[in-house]
């Protein structure tokens, strides 16, 4: 009879348990935001020189149940090197602040745990794991833009999430 | 393992509860008559959990509700399961409840000493039906939107209710402040409330036993004497097992819960609340004016206050059935009023074909609003969901395009002539008329060729059977005409009027003036907005810009459509 209870008692609640996995975890096996991946316009190329100009990207982003047009996804530094363009994420590849310029150094830097990059983008102090990530960029006809992307943060390899 | 469970017990004393809570005598015996308050119990601890679950989803925000639900529902991996169990357990609730009252009354349990633990569950019962009436509105669903909107406008229509409405509903209508209202609600006050009453309602049951049948004798009692564990748990179990299935059955078989298109302030939608406050709903049918209160306030008021007053109106301590006879009638009458009012509103609607009709429409409403949500819902939120649609991007694509000279329903520029039931009968009768008001070609540079014809030149009957003829020469499936008429117009076309003068109608004819051959079908509207001075068109005097250098192919064609059909018959 004890056991009776026992094992009828754990079915009532898997009814509701079994069920409840699957939807707590839905976040790991589906896309729930998306905007990222894609190329943005930043801005004309006559915008762009030496000296690190920070652009925002706006696009349209998914947010589980929401749609919204035009919103801000995020921001990169573009400059010119060596008569190229080159984008860096602006988020830092340590723990995800976001990278300042400091215009007096000339270094790009986190706010907040002292990692310190080079206008090439490599690590040069502070703890994190690997040079700032850079962004594709393309220039079409002066129109320059972005393919915005998210990495893995903590972790010595570049890897898109 | 022993070892650790004795080590545990010696700090925590947790054998010694267990036996507090487990151990406890049934006088009489274990009997299925006693499972209900167990599996209110056990509903209630399910609808918490399941309550969690659905917050880790749901946004309670008038913006975000619906599209939030929609995703639990549509997109959630079982989270329609989840979400069908809670919205049914909550019937379930209202069921056991009913039974349990049922148990109560005929065992008169109500009775001293019990009288307080008689209350509790009384205001148990009134939570029960407060968690319904404030979730029933979180989905911010067209129904529960709705069906709400008359439960506070009952309240607002009380005397002195007009503060307490807008109390409730955190303002004069319905918006943000609304819905976190009814979650806090929902979520944190009724719970917690009930939470305490249950706690209260199992001490004074604990205080005072079970109430076993009158019937036996205190000898027979003993003789018959029985464990909660595990005789009685066994039955409250095997009968929380068989609500569970119902459950999970009845949930699978309707696939969870309904939800409706999105709330609509300016929807006429035919509102029902849940099937167990049918009763109230058609109760209000039956009084007017300034009788209402007596369905809102006085019956459902004095059904209360006898309930309340029950252990003092039937004070003797006698338990059996046949010294109680005339509250039990009292009690039987109440429930069969209950049940005969619900079952009234129910035939009511199953016969009102209006009423069938709304729901149908409401029913695909839903299913294409749902869908439409897949993409995201924008932020505005709710009603936003109808600008995924298609149509809605011809529509502002008309805006930006063409609303600048056009008119279409009265908004738009008046530059060129106005599209509202474009190439109708009744479109073309006026462009006869009136070829130079500013509805036809009068605000458009270069076309004012055409000389009116009034009706005394022109007689209603023989226009109309010009405009048969035109409407002939269309040839369009969507457009059927008179052929008798039509070739009377064809007569006066040709020879009284001296149309063709100026008009052809062969295809592709050019001539200086529009050819009806084929005007206003989708493939001729298309190629007027691509480029309209083709021969047949409105060659050197085309004023219109050519879209087909600014927009595509689908575009123009989708735009084409819309056009078109505003000129149905059925517009």
């Amino acid at each position: 009879l004890k056991l009776g209870v026992g094992i009828v008692g754990t079915g009532v609640a898997a009814a509701v348990v079994a069920p409840a996995i699957p939807y707590v975890f839905f976040p790991l096996g589906h896309e729930i935001t998306k905007g990222t991946g894609q190329f943005v316009v930043v801005g004309d190329r006559s915008l762009f020189s030496a000296d690190p100009t920070k652009v925002d990207i706006y696009a349209e982003r998914v947010d589980a149940w929401n749609r919204v047009e035009n919103v801000k996804l995020g921001s990169a530094w573009v400059a010119e090197r060596d008569g190229t363009l080159v984008a860096y994420s602006s988020v830092c590849p340590h723990l995800g602040c976001a990278i300042d310029f400091d215009v007096d150094e000339r270094k790009f830097k986190c706010p907040c745990h002292r990692s310190a990059f080079g206008l090439d983008g490599s690590r040069e102090e502070g703890p994190a794991p690997r040079g700032l990530d850079t962004l594709e960029i393309k220039d079409e006809d002066g129109a320059v833009s972005v393919l915005y992307e998210r990495f893995r943060q903590g972790i010595e390899a570049k890897e898109t999430v | 393992m022993g070892r650790a469970m004795d080590w545990l017990d010696d700090r925590t004393g947790m054998r010694q509860l267990a036996r507090w809570l487990l151990d406890e005598d049934v006088p009489g015996g274990a009997r299925l008559r006693y499972v209900f308050g167990s599996v209110l119990a056990y509903l209630f601890m399910q609808q918490v959990v399941l309550g969690i679950l659905l917050a880790s989803y749901y946004s309670p925000s008038a913006t975000d509700a619906w599209a939030s639900t929609a995703y639990i529902q549509d997109r959630v991996t079982a989270g329609w399961f989840l979400r069908g169990l809670h919205h049914h357990g909550s019937s379930f609730m209202v069921i056991f409840t009913v039974l349990h009252f049922g148990q109560i009354v005929l065992a008169g349990a109500y009775k001293a000493p019990r009288e307080v633990n008689y209350w509790t569950g009384l205001l148990m019962g009134g939570i029960v039906l407060a968690f319904a009436l404030t979730g029933y509105l979180l989905p911010w669903d067209q129904k529960g939107y709705w069906a709400t909107q008359v439960a506070t406008g009952i309240m607002g229509s009380v005397p002195g209710g007009g503060p307490l409405q807008r109390t409730v509903q955190g303002g004069t209508e319905y918006g943000n402040l609304t819905i976190t209202r009814f979650y806090a609600l929902h979520v944190f006050v009724l719970p917690l409330l009930l939470s305490a009453l249950l706690a209260a309602h199992l001490w004074l049951f604990r205080r005072h036993g079970v109430t076993p049948p009158a019937s036996l004798s205190e000898a027979e009692l003993e003789a018959k004497q029985g464990r909660f564990w595990p005789d009685q748990l066994f039955f409250d179990v095997m009968a929380m097992a068989l609500t569970a299935a119902a459950l999970v059955v009845i949930t699978v078989q309707t696939h969870g819960a309904e939800l409706y298109a999105p709330a609509d302030p300016a929807a006429n939608f035919p509102a029902r609340p849940e099937w167990y406050f049918l009763f109230l709903f058609q109760l209000l049918k039956y009084f007017e004016g300034p009788l209402q209160i007596v369905a809102t306030v006085i019956i459902p008021g004095a059904a209360t206050v006898f309930l309340l007053a029950l252990p003092f109106i039937d004070r003797n301590r006698d338990r059996r059935l046949r010294r109680r006879w005339p509250v039990l009638t009292v009690v039987a009458g109440l429930m069969a009023g209950v049940g005969a009012l619900t079952a009234l509103a129910v035939v009511e609607d199953a016969n009102n074909e209006k009423y069938q009709e709304a729901l149908a429409v409401a029913e695909e409403e839903a299913v294409r609003a749902r869908e439409l949500a897949r993409e995201g819902v924008l932020p505005e939120g709710g009603p936003a969901v109808w600008k995924n649609d298609p149509r809605y991007a011809t529509i502002e694509l008309f805006r930006e395009n063409c609303a600048t000279c056009h008119k279409l329903d009265g908004r738009g520029g008046e530059e060129a002539p106005a599209l509202t039931g474009f190439s109708s009968r009744a479109w073309l009768v006026g462009a006869i008329r009136e070829p130079r008001s500013l509805r036809y070609f009068g605000g458009t540079k270069g076309h004012d060729d055409m000389e009116p014809y009034p009706p005394e030149e022109l007689p209603d009957e023989q226009l109309d059977a010009t405009v048969e003829y035109l409407v002939s020469l269309r040839n369009d499936p969507a457009v059927p005409w008179d052929q008798l008429l039509a070739a009377k117009g064809k007569q006066l076309w040709e020879d009284e009027l001296d149309c063709n003068a100026c008009h052809e109608v062969k295809k592709g004819a050019g001539g200086g003036s529009p050819n009806f051959h084929a005007r206003g079908t989708r493939d001729w509207i298309a190629r007027v907005i691509t480029d309209s001075s083709g021969p047949d068109l409105y060659e050197d005097e085309a004023e219109m810009p050519k879209f087909g250098d600014k927009l595509s192919e689908e575009q123009i064609d989708a735009l084409a459509a819309y056009i078109h059909e505003q000129g149905l018959p059925e517009k």
